[in-house]
């Protein structure tokens, strides 16, 4: 929260205008352009995980989405304008979505205990790992073939 | 209201529709409306009418647990399928369209502009999609009980496998419909949510620091922080789920390899921030009223708000303690259960802050300073309670009895119905102009808190007793039928007839003060936050003679160097020069 107050009407700008008008004559970012760019990122996550080669896929998947996530919150959702609350804001969530993946892992990518075990489970990581090895063979590893698991 | 004419229009953008004003019809006045004010209202008496169906299926329902198999009059009998639906719609509406709704939304919306000193929310036709969206999730809601099979009956947490197999929930429409209706109402509240934000960081009047921000203003910020912030993955496993429901998907399905106990999960990472959504709201209309009805300042502003917050971030740090017994993996259980007892302290420092703001006041007793007082009773025992329900050890006991019922009865009870009459009695003047009566208020108050107690208390023996929750008839169950277990429950029952019965003296005051009700001026508890400014009730655009300006924090009550009491946060000058 800033320390000085606004009139409401610098934030109602986005909203009157976006309603009020069609198409925008205006100084305005231009929307199509960026949702251009996420469109060519998307392609980008889409095609490098089929090269799969771990680490690239680690990084066209996880890491593109991060991007795009950054230029969402920036552009469409406008928090350029608050520069500072970009960073926090990302930073925040990433540090939730680590703690709860963190906290729910041990439990969902645990498949026995001392008197159980899930069958099911185990059976798909086997076969998704199986299929992974039939046509990744040049790479050896692939085990990112078995997402269907969780 | 000359001021009508000139403030109108400019709630809704920047009216470049070339056209001059007409006279609002009542639809575009009522239904329609981008008012702040006329949304809380809606979002009041949506809340309002579902807390009449959530009280509704209570009745029912307790009927048959007290008196299993009778014809209940109003209903007729409860079947084994109705007992399950009217648990899981009485659960899901009080939370998530009366607590949510009321707390946040109506509240929220009625508040924020008029106690931040603007004319309306930024957005104000975001506001008017919200309510559509919320009152649109209501219906499917109660649609949900037309459809082949009836109305969800797996519980308001809604756990798979028996969530996502119609074989299972024997529900293959109404599963479905509840999923929507929950995902809907999210929408609806994500909208809320960024408006509250906005407006308060952009729209405060000039000279409102941080800390001259009246603190339920703040504490709806936080919370609807935390509901954006926790609600996402929520949204995702809803997805999930509905694609187990009606696409075959196995995600929370063990025999296709999924894992039921990942929704858990999913579901108590918002759930357990959930809880904290509400209670911060009532919270903060606790801290207005004891600083109004004490005459004293807020002990330790910056430690409630600076509390809150630390509040709010642990409250993503517990999800796991309602998973104790889920298979969840022990030492994890270990972790969750220092957490959760360690967010008990922040909960109970601002407590110990209200009794201190109280501590030599001049307290006056009205009926909005009772509900207050009774709020910090009532929740305090619902907090102890939870510190047994948090250590795992406990808890591996107490697991699904109605200790953990009670338990949460005496924190959301407080929250969705004490702090709410307390608000609603202390804003009554505002809103509409009129006085309550008085009388009727304090009988609707000691009748609901005394057949509250009687609720709830014979559920805390009953729980400590091994009495299993969610059972349609005991008498299949002879462990529970030990001696004095079903006099209890009767007890139960007969308080919560007692309760409801109460509620129509609440109304009929309502109704009563709306239209009849003595003329309220515009401070009539002589009270400093910048709503007290406005006429009452404010017009559109809230301030006919100009924005205020805000000259000091909040809750200047007896301040030593002036005559009068209090101190309106919008008065210029020093002390001595005082005016009121
Ligand atoms: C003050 C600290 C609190 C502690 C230590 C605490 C602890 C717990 C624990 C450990 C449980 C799980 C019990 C079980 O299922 O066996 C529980 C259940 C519950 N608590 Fe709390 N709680 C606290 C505050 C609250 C608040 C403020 C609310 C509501 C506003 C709340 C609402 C609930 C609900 C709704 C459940 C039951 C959910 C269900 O299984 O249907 N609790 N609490
Ligand atoms: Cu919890």
């Amino acid at each position: 929260m800033s320390d000085t107050a606004h009139a409401p009407a610098t934030a109602d700008h986005g909203a009157g205008h976006g309603a009020g008008h069609g198409g925008g004559g205006h100084a305005h970012t231009n929307y199509v352009k960026i949702w251009g760019i996420l469109l060519a990122l998307l392609v980008v996550s889409v095609l490098g995980p089929m090269l799969e080669i771990r680490v690239v896929t680690l990084i066209t998947a996880f890491g593109i989405a991060v991007v795009k996530a950054y230029i969402v919150v920036k552009y469409f959702m406008h928090i350029g304008i608050e520069k500072k609350y970009v960073g926090y804001l990302l930073a925040t969530m990433i540090a939730l979505m680590v703690l709860m993946v963190g906290g729910i892992s041990p439990d969902v990518l645990k498949h026995d205990g001392a008197r159980w075990e899930n069958v099911a489970a185990k059976k798909v990581v086997t076969e998704g790992q199986a299929k992974g090895a039939d046509h990744g063979d040049a790479h050896g590893k692939t085990p990112e073939a078995a997402p269907a698991a969780h | 209201m000359s001021a009508e004419a000139h403030a109108h229009g400019h709630a809704d953008g920047h009216g470049h529709h070339g056209h001059g004003h007409h006279d609002e019809g009542f639809i575009k006045k009522y239904l329609w409306s981008t008012d702040h004010k006329m949304i809380g209202f809606q979002y009041m008496f949506t809340g309002m009418a579902m807390a009449l169906l959530g009280g509704f299926t209570v009745y029912a329902f307790r009927m048959q647990l007290a008196f299993p198999g009778i014809s209940v009059p109003g209903y007729g009998r409860v079947t084994a399928t109705d007992y399950n639906a009217l648990v899981t719609t009485h659960g899901s509406v009080m939370i998530f369209w009366v607590a949510m709704p009321v707390l946040i939304a109506a509240l929220g919306n009625y508040l924020i502009p008029l106690m931040i000193g603007c004319d309306d929310m930024v957005f104000p036709r975001l506001n008017r999609l919200s309510y559509q969206i919320f009152l649109i999730s209501a219906i499917v809601l109660i649609a949900s009980f037309y459809v082949d099979g009836g109305a969800f009956g797996g519980a308001w947490t809604s756990y798979p496998p028996l969530s996502a197999k119609a074989e299972f929930s024997l529900t293959p429409k109404g599963s479905t419909l509840w999923l929507l209706a929950v995902a809907l109402e999210f929408v609806a509240f994500l909208l809320g949510g960024i408006n509250f934000v906005t407006t308060v960081m952009n729209s405060r009047a000039p000279g409102m620091k941080m800390f001259d921000v009246p603190i339920v203003v703040w504490m709806i910020i936080i919370a609807s922080i935390l509901f954006m912030a926790s609600v996402g993955p929520l949204v995702a496993g809803a997805v999930m789920l509905l694609f187990d429901q009606q696409l075959g998907t196995g995600f929370f399905d063990p025999a296709k390899g999924g894992d039921p106990v990942l929704w858990q999960h999913l579901f108590w990472f918002f759930g357990h921030p959930e809880v904290y959504v509400v209670l911060l709201p009532a919270m903060g209309i606790v801290a207005e009223i004891i600083t109004v009805f004490s005459r004293k300042k807020l002990f330790a502003y910056k430690t409630v708000l600076y509390t809150a917050i630390g509040t709010g971030v642990l409250s993503f740090f517990v999800w796991a303690h309602h998973q104790f017994i889920a298979g969840i993996d022990p030492r994890m259980a270990n972790i969750f259960s220092v957490t959760t007892l360690l967010i008990s302290i922040p909960v109970a420092e601002m407590c110990f802050v209200y009794i201190a703001t109280l501590y030599g006041g001049s307290i006056r007793l009205t009926t909005p300073m009772l509900w207050a007082l009774a709020f910090i009773g009532e929740f305090l025992l619902g907090g102890v309670t939870g510190i047994f329900l948090g250590a795992s050890g406990a808890d591996i006991y107490f697991h699904d009895t109605y200790f953990v019922i009670a338990h949460f009865h005496y924190t959301f009870f407080p929250i969705a119905f004490i702090a709410v009459f307390a608000a609603v009695t202390y804003w009554f003047p505002k809103m509409f102009g009129k006085h309550m009566n008085d009388t009727l208020g304090k009988m609707h108050f000691w009748g609901t808190i005394i057949s509250f107690n009687f609720i709830f208390i014979p559920l805390f023996v009953l729980g400590a007793r091994g009495d299993h929750r969610r059972i349609y008839d005991y008498r299949h169950f002879p462990d529970l039928m030990k001696p004095g277990m079903q006099d209890l429950r009767i007890l139960a029952t007969v308080a919560l007839l007692v309760l409801l019965a109460f509620q129509v003296v609440f109304l009929a005051n309502f109704i009563y003060s709306l239209f009849k009700g003595r003329k309220a001026e515009a401070n009539p508890w002589n009270a400093n936050t910048l709503e007290w400014h406005a006429p009452s009730p404010p017009p559109h655009g809230n301030f006919p003679e100009g924005l205020p300006t805000v000259h000091r924090g909040p809750y200047e009550y007896s301040h030593p160097d002036r005559q009068d009491d209090f101190w309106p946060q919008h008065l210029a000058g020093d002390a001595r020069s005082a005016q009121s």
